[in-house]
């Protein structure tokens, strides 16, 4: 008897959507680490543990506390705008629109952002906004696209991804240093648009790139989750997701909610790009022939995130962990790209997600109808 | 004028290749956004190939083993959509949009560790494939001949054919525009667009070595293919899912995507001092107008993107 | 073949069980050479259950299956095809860009070294079309062709592969009384040529007219079987129901007041082909009464409907509720100003079918004060609330109350759901579109009941229907629309299903002025 009871609370346990999700994105990266690690033994199998130790270490390897700190600082810097790309594609595909020109629109968030600072001096807080409206317009772009003329969202989000990367890249050639292909650095430019750090950098071993941008960050992902799951907004953007037809039939105004999505969307990937560019840590490079992956990266965070904006905060600091850690590997012996290689099988993995919660729930369902049959 | 000719020719059949790979995909039912992907895998086979084979070997012979390899990467690594949307019902936007991210990483990742091997301060991703290259291309007067351009015009009229005058072509038809029909005469639908997608990997496979063999010797790896295979997506919704307006569609994207190599050969373009930019993203701009004006009417396969799923009839 | 069985198949004491219910329940079906049997059951009664462990869809628990008095298993649907059992089923399998003759070959092509040979098919066609009366045009497209010709091509792809037991489900509900008069003939025929029918059917006038036995199933279980001969239609309705049921509810005269939905010159431009869809369509529905779109389906019933609830523009014509025009309101404006719209696919348009049921319950008012903060806050508490109190007054079942997720819910209670929202908005006109469609009786008597009440209540109801027992009973006017017009106008009273019949079938037509 006492068995029995055991065995049914063990069996709710599991049957929870949430612990669920949580089991599938744990197995997700156990998987990922698994495959990562032979390639790693296809490559160099000698180093191979030491190396997939040195990804998941991250900034641990370093022996001191304080550049451990500073490190971890560098890896948040670079999370809070993968978090923002990855809530972007998460607030859109509640619409049921896969925004994969999220890409774009960080990359339009970015020449903004710089536009503003770097040629004409403005504060960073005009800057965010500016890297906002950005992102926005292209997320506008594609939503009117898909509202008006049934253009698939990916296709268009994809040539935009093009078209704003060398847009972006003949915006910025005005402010780039003579020697390099690289944007002039904000610090040596104008210093009124580096991000205010509100004494944060403290924490982390006076590690200036850290800034409001990551708080920031991840109050926009507890606003989103708010967004969805309380407010009428919320209501209607996910009715629309699950059931475009139903959320046309009860008035609904879906081709604008389409494009407000999206809008929503674009502005959020916009804002993440501001949040990394705004600090400093990189300068954009005007000869680069490819779109950055931030806005990719994102894809894997919002579903290894389980979709739920919380989930996404973990999920993004997960990615950006095993990306910063590939940097540490030992260059002459692996390609560091191990890393975005981990990612994109663990988004591959995410397909089978629903697969797997329906295998689950019909072990449980199934379980539940013997234990039922054997009682009796 | 004969560049822009030869470039035009070049890179319309890579997007006759790869479009018409999309068209047997989505004819079968599955929406294969993985053809990005697919094309970096492919040339990835063939550019490998190319660098290890003995360039002194007959021609056809180095022609057909680039083929041969390109074809192998790109089914094998079609597989991996084919498994997870069909047998195991995956989003395929999702999975189509993993397979292309893993392809940039994997590809770059093989190469390196390549590099790395043979030499540990070569940490690029770039192969090299200049002398072997010679081989897929006989020069006509000053037109550089490319083989390639004759599998892709043999893969269009193949296409047609299959498509329209075979029992494969029929069942595959059946399959994307209304999988219960199939069914219910004793057509397997998993079986069908299986083929489809392996089909579509074989051609998407052999589009990304054409891509990468266009006009130069060397690939870095770390730039993937730089959107084609969703520029074929747009061609292939510009023909209307039917190889010959494909054929045409592709021509006209070829042509604009040539553009930009060779612009500043023509003296009225040059002078008119247009950044090069401008003519990088010609071929995107094009393909977002072409559809916007296309979409709305469009004549997709009925039931493309959505898995099948026997037990729902 | 040598086998002297007098059935050409049989099923014995199939039993299906699916979690929590049991579909079949040793049940016997046992099909004679060369008749016609007809499957009598309502909606939920075990028909399509037993059709698909036939079709080897299912693997019964217990029972055989014997083709020619020999025990046979079938696996999947390509055994039942070896065994020369063919179906046309309710929802037409045809591929819709696909010629007739493509969708006849398809599956059993002759080929040449994997070429198609068309004309080897296409001689046998006509030979099959000439044979048994099937008039086909082998090269149109499924698309442009009618949905009898969509039948007939349904059939030939049975003949076209020999199949000897021939399973026809459901085959009228989309036929003019015409087409189904062609059907029975057809099926006539097909039975003197030796071919052995099944067909099943709700309809007990259909298999009176053609049957030569019947059985009956009601839930799951085997009832009987009788001869067509020895039997009438009110035996066959008592076992298919089990008690006698008066299908035709009960109300009292009522006198129509003011007009509520005023509609004038209305024409409506279609989704599927190049032509309008509605037509020119005048007509008014008043206070405390019904009025009845009656007609075949597919004669411009849903865009009518489209037009007047705002998903769909109309192209001209003019739309009042109430004395305002809304010919230009957003679908929304409409739902406030008054209108409620029980809509055709509940599946489709009625829920969003991963919400809960509260959620579902308040689709049409979510963004009212009493759910929402002016912040833009759900109220969920009142949103809880409120869906507790529908449940309760409109008896509508489900596991987990208000949190259950509308997908699991059944038909018949998704659709009680749908009534209970739209009802309760309290609406000048209530628009239900084929309000019945697939329930059972309990579930018809319940919302013929709540729509009777709408208008003894002194509200306008437009019922949108195809089936003319439903039309007579319950409706005060009836509108009858025939390929985008509006054809006819009747009085219950006044008429007869005959009568309807030949308007609905464009064989009659008289003035109709608003």
């Amino acid at each position: 008897m006492s068995a029995e009871n055991k065995s049914t609370e063990k069996v709710s346990f599991f049957a929870r959507p949430a612990v669920q999700s949580i089991l599938a994105s744990l197995l997700c990266i156990v998987f990922g680490l698994l495959i990562g690690y032979i390639a790693l033994l296809f490559i160099n199998a000698k180093g191979a543990t030491e190396a997939i130790i040195t990804i998941i270490k991250n900034y641990f390897t370093y022996p001191t506390k304080a550049a451990a700190l500073k490190y971890f600082g560098n890896t948040l810097v670079k999370a809070a705008p993968l978090l923002m790309c990855a809530l972007s594609i998460q607030f859109c595909y509640q619409a049921g629109l896969f925004n994969i020109g999220a890409a774009g629109q960080y990359v339009a968030g970015a020449g903004a952002s710089l536009f503003c600072a770097l040629k004409l001096g403005l504060p960073w807080y005009v800057c965010l906004i500016a890297a906002f409206v950005a992102g926005g317009i292209f997320g506008i772009v594609v939503g009117i696209l898909k509202a008006y003329l049934n253009v698939n969202e990916v296709i268009s989000g994809i040539m935009l991804n093009w078209i704003g990367l060398y847009t972006v890249n003949m915006l910025l050639s005005g402010v780039k240093e003579t020697a390099s292909p690289y944007t002039v650095t904000l610090a040596s430019t104008n210093k009124a648009a580096v991000l205010p750090s509100i004494g944060l950098e403290k924490f982390f071993s006076n590690n200036k790139y850290v800034t409001i941008a990551i708080p920031l960050a991840i109050l926009i992902a507890v606003l989103l989750k708010v967004i969805l799951s309380m407010t009428v907004f919320g209501y209607e953007i996910r009715a629309t997701g699950i059931a475009k037809d139903a959320a046309k039939y009860s008035g609904m105004k879906e081709k604008r909610n389409i494009i407000l999505t999206l809008f929503i969307g674009g502005a959020l990937a916009g804002l993440g790009a501001a949040f990394l560019y705004l600090t400093g840590y990189e300068q954009w490079s005007v000869t680069q022939s490819s779109v950055p992956g931030m806005g990719f990266n994102g894809i894997a965070a919002t579903f290894l995130g389980g979709l739920d904006p919380i989930g996404t905060i973990f999920a993004s600091y997960f990615i950006q962990h095993i990306t910063s850690g590939g940097s540490y590997l030992d260059k002459n012996i692996y390609p560091s790209q191990i890393s975005d290689f981990i990612s994109a099988i663990i988004i591959y993995l995410c397909g089978f997600v629903l697969f797997f919660k329906y295998f689950l729930n019909s072990r449980i369902r199934n379980k539940k109808n013997n234990a039922e049959g054997g009682n009796k | 004028m004969v560049l822009l000719l030869q470039y035009t020719l070049l890179f319309a059949s890579v997007l006759i290749l790869v479009a018409l790979g999309g068209c047997f995909s989505e004819h079968s039912g599955v929406i294969n956004l993985g053809l990005e992907g697919i094309m970096v895998i492919g040339a990835l086979g063939g550019a490998l190939t190319l660098k290890y084979i003995n360039p002194s070997l007959p021609k056809l012979l180095i022609v057909l083993a680039v083929l041969g390899t390109s074809i192998l990467c790109g089914v094998i690594y079609s597989m991996l959509l084919a498994f997870a949307c069909i047998n195991f019902k995956a989003d395929q936007t999702l999975v189509g949009t993993a397979l292309n991210m893993l392809a940039a990483a994997a590809a770059t990742v093989i190469v390196k560790s390549i590099n790395i091997a043979e030499n540990p301060d070569n940490v690029s991703s770039t192969v090299q494939y200049v002398t072997a290259k010679k081989a897929l291309v006989v020069n006509i007067g000053k037109f550089q001949f490319n083989w390639f351009m004759l599998v892709a015009l043999i893969a269009l009229i193949a296409s047609y054919i299959v498509l329209y005058k075979t029992r494969f072509g029929l069942r595959l038809m059946a399959c994307g525009e209304h999988p219960q029909a199939a069914d219910s005469v004793g057509i397997n639908v998993y079986t069908m667009r299986w083929a489809g997608v392996l089909i579509s990997g074989l051609l998407a496979g052999i589009g990304g070595i054409v891509y990468i063999t266009a006009g130069v010797s060397e690939w870095k790896f770390e730039n993937g293919v730089a959107g084609f295979g969703f520029l074929a997506l747009a061609v292939m919704i510009f023909g209307q899912w039917k190889p010959v307006n494909i054929g045409l569609a592709a021509l006209l994207f070829g042509f604009f995507r040539a553009l930009s190599n060779v612009y500043s050969g023509f003296d009225f373009l040059a002078a008119l001092n247009i950044p090069g930019s401008v003519y990088n993203m010609m071929p995107y701009i094009i393909s977002l107008i072409v559809l916007a004006l296309t979409s709305a009417n469009s004549r997709a396969p009925k039931a493309e993107g959505i898995p099948y799923d026997k037990g729902s009839r | 073949m040598a086998e002297n069985s007098e059935y050409a198949i049989e099923m014995l004491g199939i039993t299906k069980r699916f979690p929590g219910i049991i579909a079949n329940d040793n049940v016997t079906i046992q099909l004679k050479k060369g008749e016609i049997h007809a499957l009598l059951g309502e909606n939920g009664a075990g028909k399509s259950t037993l059709m698909s462990v036939l079709f080897g869809l299912y693997q019964a628990e217990e029972g055989v299956i014997k083709k020619d008095g020999k025990e046979v298993v079938i696996n999947n649907p390509n055994d039942a095809n070896d065994l020369g059992i063919g179906m046309v089923h309710q929802h037409f399998k045809l591929v819709q860009c696909f010629s007739v003759l493509d969708n006849i070959i398809l599956g059993d092509e002759t080929v040449k070294h994997g070429f198609l040979q068309k004309d080897v098919a296409r001689k046998k066609i006509i030979e099959l079309s000439e044979k048994y009366g099937l008039k086909v045009d082998p090269d149109a497209k499924i698309e442009d062709i009618t949905v009898g010709m969509q039948q007939r091509t349904e059939i030939l792809k049975m003949l076209y592969r020999d199949n000897e037991i021939l399973i026809f489900d459901e085959p009228t509900a989309v036929l003019t009384p015409a087409e189904i008069d062609e059907l029975m003939q057809i099926m006539k025929n097909l039975a003197k040529e030796g071919k052995s029918i099944l067909f099943i059917s709700h309809k007990l006038a259909e298999i009176m007219a053609v049957a030569d036995r019947c059985s009956v199933l009601r839930r799951g279980k085997y009832i009987g079987t009788v001869n067509i001969s020895e039997t009438n239609q009110e035996e066959l309705s008592r076992m298919m129901i089990g008690r006698d049921v008066q299908l035709v509810a009960t109300k009292e005269d009522k006198e129509p007041g003011k007009v509520i939905l005023h509609v004038e010159n209305m024409t409506v431009p279609s989704k599927l082909h190049h032509n309008n869809a509605v037509k020119n369509v005048s007509f008014d529905v008043r206070e405390g009464e019904i009025v009845c779109i009656a007609g075949i389906d597919g004669n411009g019933q849903t865009e009518l409907v489209y037009g007047l609830s705002g998903l769909e523009n109309i192209t001209t014509g003019k739309i009042e509720l109430s004395g305002k025009d809304i010919t230009h309101a957003s679908i929304r404006e409409r739902s406030t100003s008054g209108m409620s719209h029980i809509p055709e696919d509940r599946h489709k348009h009625g829920l969003v079918l991963d919400y809960s049921l509260a959620y579902n319950l308040v689709l049409q008012r979510y963004f009212e004060p009493e759910f929402s903060t002016g912040a833009g806050f759900l109220k969920k508490n009142e949103i809880n609330k409120y869906a507790e109190k529908l449940i309760d007054q409109y008896d509508i079942r489900s596991s987990q109350g208000a949190v259950t997720s509308a997908r699991s819910m059944s038909g018949g209670n998704q659709q009680k759901a749908i009534i209970a929202r739209e009802i309760d908005k309290n609406p000048d006109l209530l628009i239900a579109v084929q309000p019945t469609r697939g329930l059972d009786v309990g579930a018809i008597e319940y919302i013929h009941k709540q729509l009777i009440a709408q208008r003894d209540s002194g509200h306008a109801v437009l019922l949108v229907s195809l089936e003319l027992e439903e039309v007579m009973s319950i409706s005060d006017r009836i509108l009858v629309m025939y390929e985008g017009e509006i054809v006819g106008e009747f009085e219950p009273k006044k008429t007869t299903p005959e009568e309807l019949g030949l308007y609905m079938a464009g064989a009659k037509r008289k003035e109709v002025g608003a």
